[in-house]
């Protein structure tokens, strides 16, 4: 029975060759573009999840709240806090301390390979940190590897990089900064791409210069702090120990009240507040957002389906009756009708995993990074695949098969089923809800790519083309010949104006501390610092508005402002502020100048209140503004002349406009996706669209040619068919106003500079839809209007 | 084997009773030929799609071999349809997606008849009605009354004890009409197969052994006809 249902099905197929082209072409599409979500999604998921222990594993984190509400989070602890809970918990089984450094790497030349000389991050790290996390270690363990100073462990991939093979690293050394020998006494494999923590050079902590830093006040966010919970302790227990902790070891009263926390391992991928060496997060709340994409993406090829079967069901009302009276039961039949859909969903799916494998070279792209997805790479995937189908076919075949088997023989035999059998309301329904859903991308895409340029073109406040940041190395040395190397820099043509500072204007990486302004007592609130050199404020063309630049000087003997500090602490003009004293961690100046806002931080965020001084201690980046004429030539120049004056060093150089641009890369990722699957979702509710007319108009056609013959022409015809599709798109669109309204506004009020929400969006998503309707309709009406009307009247 | 008694049928609008059938009082022994006759509207596709338990009728006792069948469920009359009851309609309504084989195979599988017996069955079947050579086209590679052999042999294959005929040769030329009529003669003589069916010709309905004429929803006439 089953072999002859699904023959009967391939036949079937195969004689409305059209509708199954349809139905599995919208189909595959959609399922496609579920399946990549999914391969997305379940790599965002998997983040460090091979851990042995990750369930007991947490990171000691910290927070800052502030007397005006603002709150601060960082995933770095004070140096001396991993010790003192080592001491003072006993719920944990292990506590590892771990920092991020950087430096210059060099590796002797050896034989047949020259000397290699990089700068790369590092990492000192306690044994400890590797009893927590179970590596696999090719050599060497914890205790024995990362014990004494000056020993190195190094990933597979690293070792074989630097020495050719990972076996003959062993015992060799490599030399930080140019100043001390590591010897190389570990190798541990690689993590995979989905993990937190992306260590290739391990240092022993012993090693590490600050280890025995005393300091509860400072927190580094590279200064992190792992504990694994013993077994059957439970980290809710850790709040009252935990608060004790604090009091005991939080002498010093600062403005803003300190508090840690412990963050499970599995949270460490996916919170915001706090990041990783890994450097990228993805919140569950992103992770939702697609998922439910995809779940439109999925309900509207399964609509299409819906819809394309009970339109069909009509045609093979008389098999059913046949059927029923040649006694088979209606559940026989809701299974053959059910087969037939899991074959098409089947031949569907094997389609979309053709175009998921042509696509994901795309989606590797887009993602960037080295993200490398593959369709058989997890077992999880086929289980997937298979919950695909057996969703889709139940989701898409189990109401059809339900009207069409529940057909009245009697009826059905004398072709008598209605064309309004399967539910006409229901289709309407359904195709109202497609196009809701397609009006919302349509409108979400829409102001997406509108906030997206808006973001692009608006003004930082500064001057970001062409600018190019030189990393300077900071040991002193360096330090004595940085003046000497302005001014060779100076001489190179092309080159105007340059600018010893510690960051651009606007960075992500941004220092704030308390200070007093014109008074003994420090403000509530904490000041951003800019460590610049005299020619910062030309260099970036800041505009001042009051007072003078700052004057040449090593270190801060004047201070200039920016208006968000005055107006926080109520200063009405920029000129009062001219000579009134800042005191800045114990160094008193008077105010200069006064500049005009620049947003320091991405257009997310508001401006911070801003303080600029010169410190020569901290300057670490050379801004260079390039003029566009011969930038490559005055790059190579610029590198050549920096490899002479610092040799041990690594040339190192990045454009502001980049550095701005990826502020925004979450939000870019987003605006193609949203592009892509709106694409997606238009196409497959059109192409529903259109097989759902056809259907309609061949089941008029003998009304259509009645009222040919009664007179109405070509035109009337197609008015009459379009006007139920025309009218189903109009209350989609009334529908999806609000949803959509509701999810843009959601969404733009994470950014701090935003577009005002205008009816356009709205209107234009509406005006399209109907637009792309009224065509996809009248092409299939106007054939059935135009045909002959002889044909249709000589039956029956 | 049929006893209708008082089977009345109308339908309602607007509370206004429109009758199909009313007061039908009849009994069908086994072995029987039964034509029903009457003009257009009168009511005989009704009562046949009654006898076929099609449709269920307002009022009235109908038993089917002394069985009350009027309230009966779904399950149990499926198992009338698979071994009691073959039908063959006037526009044979084979499944086009199914050769002639399968066609006549369908109602074997859903009585779950075993591969061998069905293949046996179908090929006897194929060769009384020769149609061996035609067994794998499509319905619509045939001619009318070839499709109608095949939707009688269909009615056959379950082995039923009745058959119920819409208009069986409505469809048909005449030299094609008596061969179908020929041959439920046959089937009613030499298999002793009940046969039921709807007719407008007077001489189709010269081949059964009796005649129910229907008139406005009344059985006018019971004439049983001796046989030629």
């Amino acid at each position: 029975m089953f072999k002859l249902n699904l023959k009967i099905a391939l036949r079937n197929l195969w004689k409305y060759k059209g509708y199954t082209a349809i139905n599995i072409f919208g189909l595959s599409v959609g399922l496609a573009s579920c399946i990549l979500i999914f391969i997305f999604v379940r790599y965002q998921l998997s983040f460090d999840k091979d851990y042995s222990n990750g369930d007991r594993i947490y990171r000691v984190v910290s927070q800052w709240k502030y007397n005006d509400g603002n709150e601060f989070y960082s995933q770095g602890v004070p140096l001396p806090l991993a010790p003192a809970m080592r001491n003072d918990f006993s719920q944990f089984d292990r506590v590892a301390a771990i920092q991020q450094g950087g430096g210059i790497i060099k590796v002797r030349s050896q034989a047949g390979k020259p000397e290699i000389k990089t700068d790369e991050d590092v990492y000192y790290a306690e044994p400890a940190f590797f009893e927590i996390f179970d590596y696999k270690w090719l050599s060497g363990n914890p205790t024995q590897s990362l014990t004494a100073p000056n020993q190195v462990v190094l990933s597979e991939k690293t070792a074989t990089t630097y020495f050719g093979d990972w076996r003959k690293a062993i015992g060799n050394s490599i030399s930080l900064d140019g100043k001390t020998n590591f010897k190389v006494a570990g190798i541990i494999k690689d993590n995979p791409q989905n993990s937190s923590f992306p260590l290739t050079i391990v240092f022993s902590y012993s090693s590490y210069h600050d280890r025995n830093s005393k300091a509860w006040g400072a927190v580094s966010s590279g200064s992190e702090c792992y504990v694994l919970l013993k077994e059957g302790a439970s980290i809710d227990q850790l709040a009252q120990p935990l608060a004790q902790f604090i009091e005991k070891y939080y002498t010093d009263k600062g403005p803003g009240k300190e508090s840690h926390s412990f963050q499970p391992l599995n949270d460490i991928h996916h919170n915001v507040n706090y990041g990783s060496f890994a450097g990228s997060t993805t919140p569950y709340k992103q992770l939702v957002g697609i998922s439910v994409i995809g779940l439109f993406l999925l309900l509207t090829a399964c609509i299409n389906f819906i819809n394309l079967a009970t339109a069909q069901a009509v045609s093979r009302s008389k098999e059913v009756g046949v059927r029923k009276v040649m006694g088979s039961r209606r559940k026989q039949l809701v299974w053959q009708f059910l087969s037939e859909t899991t074959l098409i969903t089947f031949i569907a799916l094997l389609f979309a995993c053709v175009l998921t494998e042509l696509s994901l070279p795309g989606m590797e792209r887009l993602f960037g990074a080295n993200i490398s997805f593959s369709l058989f790479g997890h077992p999880i995937i086929f289980i997937f695949l298979l919950g695909l189908l057996v969703t889709v076919s139940l989701l898409a075949g189990f109401y059809p098969a339900l009207i069409m088997s529940g057909f009245s023989p009697a009826l059905a035999i004398k072709n008598k089923v209605l064309a309004n059998a399967g539910g006409v309301g229901l289709r309407k329904t359904l195709v109202v809800v497609q196009f809701a859903i397609t009006a919302i991308l349509i409108i979400g895409t829409l102001v997406v790519i509108k906030q997206m340029s808006y973001i692009r073109n608006k003004s930082l406040g500064f001057d970001t083309s062409a600018i190019a940041l030189l990393s300077m190395p900071t040991d002193s040395l360096s330090k004595m010949k940085y003046n000497t190397f302005k001014n060779i820099i100076l001489k190179t043509p092309g080159i105007s104006k340059i600018s010893y500072c510690n960051e651009a204007p606007s960075s992500r990486n941004n220092s704030e501390t308390n200070f007093s302004y014109n008074s003994s007592k420090d403000a509530d609130f904490q000041v951003n610092l800019k460590m610049v050199d005299e020619d910062y404020v030309k260099t970036f063309g800041l505009k001042l508005i009051a007072g003078k630049l700052l004057p040449k000087s090593d270190t801060a003997n004047a201070y200039m402002i920016n208006e968000t500090l005055l107006k926080k602490l109520n200063v009405r003009k920029p000129e009062e502020a001219l000579g009134k004293l800042i005191n800045l961690s114990g160094h008193i100046a008077p105010v200069v100048g006064v500049v005009k806002d620049f947003n320091n931080v991405s257009l997310r965020e508001a401006i911070s209140p801003i303080v600029l001084f010169s410190s020569k201690n901290n300057y670490h980046r050379l801004a260079i503004k390039v003029s566009s004429k011969d930038m490559l030539q005055t790059l190579k120049t610029i590198e050549k002349t920096f490899n002479s004056t610092f040799p041990d060093d690594v040339y190192k150089i990045n454009f502001i406009d980049d550095q701005v641009k990826n502020y925004y890369r979450t939000e870019q990722v987003m605006g193609t996706l949203f592009k892509v699957f709106a694409a997606v979702v238009i196409l497959i509710s059109f192409i529903g669209l259109f097989g759902l007319i056809s259907f309609v108009a061949t089941q008029r056609t003998k009304e259509i040619a009645i009222r040919k013959v009664l007179g109405a022409s070509n035109l009337e015809l197609v008015h009459m068919l379009n006007s139920s599709f025309l009218w189903m798109v109009l209350i989609a669109n009334m529908v999806a106003w609000p949803i959509a309204y509701i999810f843009i506004k959601q969404w733009l009020s994470g950014f701090e500079y935003r577009i005002e929400l205008s009816i356009w969006p709205f209107v234009i998503a509406m005006i399209s839809s109907l637009a792309i309707t009224l065509i996809t309709v009248s092409i299939r009406s106007y054939r059935a209007a135009k045909a002959n009307t002889i044909d249709a009247l000589k039956y029956e | 084997m049929i006893e209708l008694k008082n089977i009345e049928k109308y339908y309602s609008s607007k509370g206004i009773k429109h009758y199909v059938l009313r007061h039908v009082t009849t009994t069908i022994k086994q072995g029987e030929f039964v034509s029903i006759m009457g003009p257009s509207g009168a009511g005989k596709s009704t009562l046949l799609n009654i006898l076929g338990m099609l449709e269920e009728p307002t009022y009235g006792t109908y038993e089917f071999m002394e069985e009350d069948v009027t309230r009966l469920n779904e399950r149990k009359r499926i198992e009338l349809y698979r071994n009691h009851i073959g039908f063959v309609f006037q526009a044979y309504h084979l499944i086009d997606e199914m050769t002639v084989y399968e066609n006549i195979e369908a109602p074997l599988l859903y009585k779950k008849v075993g591969g061998a017996e069905r293949a046996s069955r179908i090929a006897d079947l194929l060769d009384r009605f020769n149609m061996v050579a035609k067994k794998d086209l499509f319905p619509n590679q045939l001619s009318g009354g070839q499709q109608q052999l095949v939707g009688i042999a269909r009615a056959l294959a379950a082995q039923p004890s009745i058959i119920l005929a819409d208009e069986p040769t409505g469809n048909l030329q005449s030299a094609q009409a008596e061969e179908i009529m020929q041959l439920f003669q046959k089937l009613n003589k030499e298999d002793g197969i009940t046969i039921i069916q709807v007719t407008h010709s007077e001489k189709n309905a010269q081949y059964g052994s009796r005649i129910l004429n229907i008139a406005d929803g009344v059985v006018k006439d019971d004439i049983t006809l001796t046989a030629v």
